[in-house]
């Protein structure tokens, strides 16, 4: 079971681009690639930063498969 | 290949490593055989110390102004940061039985030969310490 993400549809949805959301949870570009690509696992209190700033459910964003 | 500008400031320290270290190391080389009189070691590890204080005042100033001030540090840089540190400090360990094993094996028996063999230490374990840091930077 393996930690996933629809962070770059939902962040598509809002028109955000990934130095925008970056900026705006106080995390760097490559932060948000690398979460975007499966490789790094954000801590809770950035998952739901993320969730907050996208207005979406933490369990929406991410999820296991 | 695209760098970050995190990317970019690991690779000039490890160059500022490489180039601190390259002034030095000829000089303890060529006196590999040298036992200096205590006078003149102390003379020189003086030296060292006022000259990398200086040296990596400034290096590490630039740095500071023209990159690090526009880097984001974040949970994921702290992570990279804790592995990479973790590495270092496993190579420092593993470096301190080579010179622990070399001096008791006396294959060295001259404190130029000594001082050399530190300084060599010190540039492997940070050069490579700061390649993991990049490489995790690239991959994670």
């Amino acid at each position: 079971m393996e930690l996933k993400n629809n962070l770059k549809e939902f962040r598509n949805k809002k028109d955000y681009t990934q130095e925008d959301l970056g900026k705006s949870v106080g995390v760097s570009r490559q932060t948000i690639i690398s979460i975007e690509r499966y490789r790094y696992k954000p801590s809770l209190e950035l998952a739901m930063k993320i969730a907050k700033e996208l207005n979406v459910k933490i369990e929406k964003l991410f999820y296991f498969a | 290949m695209i760098l970050s500008k995190k990317e970019i400031s690991i690779l000039i320290e490890i160059v500022f490593s490489i180039l601190f270290t390259l002034i030095f190391l000829p000089y303890f080389y060529r006196n590999q055989e040298t036992s200096f009189v205590f006078s003149e070691l102390i003379g020189k590890v003086t030296e060292i110390i006022i000259f990398s204080i200086i040296y990596f005042s400034v290096a590490y100033s630039l740095l500071e102004f023209t990159y690090k001030s526009k880097i984001t540090e974040d949970e994921r840089c702290d992570m990279i940061n804790s592995k990479s540190y973790k590495l270092g400090y496993l190579l420092y360990e593993f470096s301190l039985f080579i010179f622990i094993g070399t001096l008791v094996n006396s294959s060295i028996h001259q404190n130029g030969g000594i001082i050399f063999l530190i300084l060599s230490l010190l540039l492997i374990v940070s050069v490579v310490k700061s390649i993991y840091q990049f490489y995790l930077h690239r991959t994670f």
